[in-house]
């Protein structure tokens, strides 16, 4: 199981580590394959579900 | 007294006039005793989905601190502002200080864009050089014509014999 390194502060404008947690059709990536910490891993969450609604990642793919 | 970060998505088409809707915005949150800590204008960026057909935005980021209860009063305010098109409070426990990433993208692209500028007349003058070279070169290849031409004679005139 590879481990990711998160910084230890980062939020919801931090693009390009939330993008790296997210499939390719924009869904969250469960912690079980990324080897993130559960406490990371309800950050991220948390914060791709903010960044989502900013528009700063995608809902999905589909979008037209 | 509660520690908040607001994210406000302009219109686009509106950006041109984003210091005077900061002004705005900031006389409307003073005068609902919020104090600004930090502000940041991001400029335009391009939506991952397009809201309201607009597919950009111009991003302000604002680190504010005031009172929860006058907080529905500015948002009531912003629902029926037509120059924004998105706006975020989030309650934060610290205000981290530094730079969003958002605004070091963009002023990462800014002097992106500004190397370019640069680099352009960098690269006409080694055009220039070229054309130089050119004109050597236009110098030259007459009389390389011409030996050739004249090589194609005694190919002809070898072909006679």
């Amino acid at each position: 199981m590879s481990k990711y390194e998160l910084p230890k502060n980062f939020n919801y404008t931090d693009v390009n580590i939330l993008k790296q947690f997210i499939t390719e059709t924009g869904k969250i990536i469960p912690a079980r394959v990324t080897g993130v910490t559960a406490s990371n891993q309800r950050k991220l969450t948390k914060y791709i579900k903010i960044a989502r609604f900013l528009a700063l990642i995608p809902y999905t793919d589909m979008h037209k | 007294m509660k520690k908040y970060e607001a994210v406000i998505i302009l219109n686009p088409n509106l950006s041109s006039k984003a210091d005077d809707f900061i002004k705005d915005f900031k006389k409307l949150l003073e005068a609902n005793t919020f104090k600004i800590s930090k502000q940041e204008d991001v400029g335009r960026r391009q939506l991952s989905y397009s809201i309201n057909n607009h597919n950009k935005g111009h991003y302000l980021l604002f680190n504010i601190e005031g009172d929860p209860s006058k907080l529905i009063e500015i948002e009531n305010k912003i629902k029926y502002d037509e120059s924004i098109i998105r706006h975020l409070f989030v309650s934060v426990k610290n205000h981290s200080g530094e730079d969003s990433q958002l605004l070091l993208d963009s002023k990462n692209k800014k002097n992106e864009a500004e190397d370019v500028v640069e680099k352009e007349p960098k690269v006409k003058q080694p055009k220039e050089d070229k054309k130089e070279n050119l004109d050597n070169n236009k110098d030259v290849k007459p009389e390389d014509s011409e030996s050739k031409e004249d090589d194609k004679i005694e190919e002809k005139e070898d072909k006679d014999e």
